[in-house]
């Protein structure tokens, strides 16, 4: 099952987003809770973490490319098992 | 913060007890067989003769003030005089055991301090080095005086004529003071002997000595001791100095060669009184004020009480703690009890204690007590004790009467002179840049440097797109480049403060920064605003370049001290012998309520000896922000949170990617008009341009807006001569009104440019109450709709436009009612 990963909400006011660093690449295993990718906003940088243990299937938005909030960045292919939690 | 520092619930939440060392309580029992074995008897008479200087200088003082007479010169000595008659041991036993280089910085109560510090300095230093210091003070000036004068063929002793006459002349006031007759009584100090700043306010110095222990750490040698009374342990600034001075990060997170706590002393004179009230049993908790030590850290601070009335106690105690500051486990404590048998000022009847109590500290009197033992031990006797008196009463009395002498010592002459102490509030100086800062990587590797070199420098796209915060240079980036340029050129700044290192500053302007500065360039101070300001004082005086960061500026009244009597006040105070490169960056707050959303520029620039700046674009921000790190002075400099993401929208090149610098002081003309002025400050510069284009597209009218930028200084010119095209203004900032920096440009301008005025000057602020929740803040912030409403209204009245009312208030009605 195909999961979403956006760009979250990053504070009042603040409408966008930029992809810092992917730490995985696509078609690498990750695990629900890990760190895969940095955010920056103006103010600060984020860690993003994967919403599931599955596969890394697609990247959408490239480094330093910007992204309006809740805009989708990866799309991760979550294991059998963990989707039918 | 930092991630490598893990807390482990298993480890804290694990049931245990915390063990308290003990603190020693005078232990000292040195037989003085020994100390003269080890000292030599020249010393210990010396320290004998060095309290007597002391008491003998501060009875002429008291003569002065209660006679005013000494030994037949008569005087009268208008300022204060805060004596430690009795407390002089704690003075010459601290400084015989510092060195030449150690710094002291006193209190109100520090002639002992001074002089003994002084004279042990010019017994540890050598003659070049000596008369290289009188031929230093004011361009030998005071030593020419001396020479004229008073003979001797000795090095030493024209040494000590000097550091006697140097205080007395700063005492009085005189021209030829060590600090021009800018300090006085309270605040005399001679840096190049080790003295430093002597502070009227009770326990400025401690924080102010953490900062001096701070540079000393890093670029230089020795201790800074904080000479400070009991009284003291009862302020707030002396507790945040403490935790500061021994934070846990100098010992677990900085590089191996800063590691450890601050080379601080702090030395209480502890008196047993305050003023009139009493510490120990009355105003204080502590029943021992070394007790304090236990709850800072597991040394207890080497917390230990010791006999200030021995001289050779306190000097065990202080080498001792020399010792540990120097191997890096500082900080110290120090409490040495003694007793002033004198009022707090001349004015203090003594109500609040017993004859008997004086006369019982009098029966172990430390000159009496001193000269007793030297006596049993064969050291003196009585005619070489006498001889020993006569000579100190000479020297006092031969400077007395130099000092009170106009021709030797010349009163400031303040008509023939009206800017004497003007010209010393600024040193108006541009330092060069050293080059090498000390980088833990190269500047280029910086994620941050990386991402703004993709960034583009103007703020809209060539179509005329605004472009947003994460594709443009904002403010926040502006700021960013010129302080990384000053860390890369200067090796003596640092910058701290709250979430400075790891978070990059509460709102980012350091982001990046920690993956290039080593801790000790930049570093997360604790949530003492206090100390945090006082430390840096001390860290700039003593030759380095710091920034520091207060979150809101709200918490100014949290450092208020810190910011209004140090920062604002030691250059000029020091007769232009120190310098003050400190920057303090206030940011502005907004949406967060009353208690962080305050425009208080007013209160800074109503400071003398404070230089305040508040861009708004990312070209001001960038230009001012290098200026106010090249100066020499204090800046406190402003920023907005609401426009850290505000891109560059006036200057057509955008913000230069070179390093360049904006002069404190000069407004700027952010658009051109004939019709109306409107001066503005901060954010509402965005407002006003907003109106600018109604006022235009509806009205025909030309506003010209100028962006004041700087408020302290500030070149009216540019403004009067808008004046004199348009004849109308309207100043507009977030500030509220009442006493603002506003009405101080309203009133200075209609003063300036009366004759160009075709209305009254208009003023929009904030109202004069608090700052309302998010939801209000657009019936609060003055915005572009209040600007028309004022501009068509009061200043073009024959503009018809209907007003919105919202802030065409009855001013006088509101005034009535205290708004
Ligand atoms: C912040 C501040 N509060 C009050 C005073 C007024 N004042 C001057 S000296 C003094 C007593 C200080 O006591 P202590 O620290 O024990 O020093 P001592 O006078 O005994 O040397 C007070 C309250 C001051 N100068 N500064």
């Amino acid at each position: 099952m195909d999961i979403e990963l956006v760009m979250p909400v990053l504070g009042v006011e603040i409408e966008e987003g930029q992809m810092r660093a992917w730490q995985k690449s696509e078609g690498d295993s990750v695990i629900q809770g890990e760190v895969i990718a940095v955010i920056s906003t103006p103010k600060l940088d984020m860690d993003l973490e994967s919403p599931a243990t599955g596969v890394l299937k697609t990247i959408i938005v490239d480094e330093d490319e910007i992204a309006a909030v809740g805009a989708v960045l990866a799309i991760i292919e979550a294991d059998e098992d963990d989707a039918t939690d | 913060m930092p991630k490598i520092l893990h807390v482990d619930p298993s480890l804290t939440r694990q049931k245990t007890v915390l063990a308290i060392k003990s603190i020693p309580i005078h232990a000292y029992d040195t037989p003085l067989a020994t100390e003269r074995a080890a000292l030599g008897d020249g010393r210990l008479r010396r320290m004998l003769r060095d309290m007597m200087i002391i008491r003998e200088f501060e009875t002429m003082l008291a003569g002065f003030k209660g006679q005013g007479a000494y030994a037949g010169i008569k005087h009268i000595y208008a300022g204060p005089a805060h004596l430690s008659i009795g407390q002089e041991a704690v003075a010459v036993g601290s400084a015989a055991a510092l060195d030449a280089g150690d710094h002291v910085f006193g209190s109100h109560r520090s002639h002992g301090e001074f002089i003994a510090k002084g004279l042990s300095a010019i017994q540890k230093l050598g003659g070049d080095a000596l008369s290289q210091i009188m031929e230093g003070q004011a361009g030998g000036q005071l030593l020419r005086t001396l020479e004229g004068r008073l003979g001797t063929n000795d090095i030493r002793q024209r040494a000590e004529q000097f550091l006697l006459f140097g205080l007395l002349t700063e005492i009085l006031m005189r021209s030829n003071g060590f600090n021009g007759g800018m300090g006085g009584s309270m605040h005399a100090f001679c840096p190049a002997l080790g003295i430093y700043p002597n502070n009227a306010i009770v326990g400025g110095s401690a924080a102010i000595a953490t900062g001096a222990a701070l540079y000393k750490k890093l670029h230089g040698q020795g201790i800074a001791v904080a000479n400070i009374g009991d009284g003291s342990t009862a302020c707030g600034p002396v507790m945040e100095a403490m935790n500061l001075a021994g934070m846990g990060q100098l010992t677990n997170l900085w590089d191996e060669a800063y590691q450890g706590g601050l080379p601080v002393l702090f030395l209480f004179h502890n008196n047993f009184y305050a003023m009139g009230g009493q510490t120990n049993g009355e105003t204080a908790s502590w029943d021992r004020l070394s007790r304090l030590g236990a709850g800072f850290n597991a040394d207890n601070m080497h917390a230990e009480t010791v006999d200030g009335t021995n001289p050779l106690a306190v000097m065990d105690s202080v080498r001792r703690k020399r010792d540990l500051l120097i191997a890096r486990r500082g900080p110290a404590l120090i409490d040495a009890e003694c007793y002033r048998y004198v009022g707090h000022s001349t004015t203090d009847a003594s109500a609040y204690r017993t004859k008997e109590e004086i006369e019982a500290w009098r029966s172990v009197d430390a000159i009496a007590g001193f000269a007793l033992s030297l006596k049993a031990e064969g050291i003196l006797d009585d005619e070489a004790e006498a001889e020993m008196l006569a000579g100190v009463k000479q020297t006092i009395q031969q400077i007395t009467a130099l000092s009170v002498d106009p021709e030797a010592s010349p009163p400031i002459d303040i008509k023939a002179d009206p800017f004497a102490v003007g010209r010393l509030m600024f040193s108006d100086e541009l330092a060069t840049l050293p080059g090498g800062g000390a980088l833990i990587a190269p500047a280029e590797t910086c994620s941050r440097v990386t991402q703004l070199a993709k960034r583009s420098r103007v703020g809209k796209s060539p179509e005329g797109k605004k472009l947003s915060a994460m594709a443009a240079i904002t403010i926040r980036d502006a700021l960013f480049e010129p302080i990384l340029h000053h860390f890369q050129h200067d090796p003596l700044l640092i910058a701290y403060g709250e979430e400075n290192r790891e978070w990059g500053g509460a709102f980012g302007v350091y982001r990046g920064l920690s993956e290039i500065l080593p801790y000790h360039r930049l570093f997360n101070a604790p949530i003492s605003e206090a100390a945090t300001i006082a430390s840096a004082v001390g860290y700039a005086l003593e030759g380095g370049r710091v920034i520091v960061e207060l979150m809101y500026t709200d918490f100014i009244g949290r450092a208020g001290d810190e910011i209004f009597n140090q920062m604002a006040k030691w250059q000029s105070m020091s007769g232009g012998v120190l310098r003050m490169p400190l920057v303090l960056r206030c940011s502005i707050g907004s949406k967060y309520g009353a208690q962080h959303s305050q425009d208080w520029t007013g209160l800074v620039t109503h400071i003398p000896g404070l230089k305040v700046v508040y861009p708004a674009t990312p070209y001001d921000a960038k230009g001012l922000m290098a200026s106010a790190l090249a100066g020499n002075d204090p800046v406190v400099f402003f920023e907005s949170q609401r426009l850290y993401d505000t891109t560059e929208l006036f200057q057509p090149e955008g913000v230069p990617t070179d390093y360049y610098r904006i002069p404190l002081g000069t407004p700027d003309i952010k658009r051109a008009g004939k019709d109306v002025t409107i001066l503005t400050i901060g954010p509402s510069l965005y407002k006003a341009i907003d109106a600018a284009e109604t006022l235009a597209t509806e009205h025909g009218i030309a506003a010209e807006i100028i962006d004041a930028r700087s408020l302290v200084p500030f070149d009216y010119d540019l403004v009067l001569t808008s004046l004199a095209k348009t004849g109308r203004l309207l100043l507009v900032s977030e500030a509220c009104e009442r006493g603002s920096f506003l009405m101080t440009l309203a009133a200075n301008i209609q003063r300036f440019g009366f004759k160009h005025l075709k209305a009254p000057v208009e003023v929009l602020g904030t109202p004069n109450w608090i700052v309302p929740g998010a939801d209000l803040e657009s019936s609060y912030f003055p915005q572009a709709h209040d600007i028309l409403d004022i501009v068509c209204n009061r200043l073009i009245p024959d503009l018809a436009r209907p007003a919105t009312g919202d802030r065409l208030w009855d001013n006088v009605a509101l005034a009535r009612q205290g708004l």
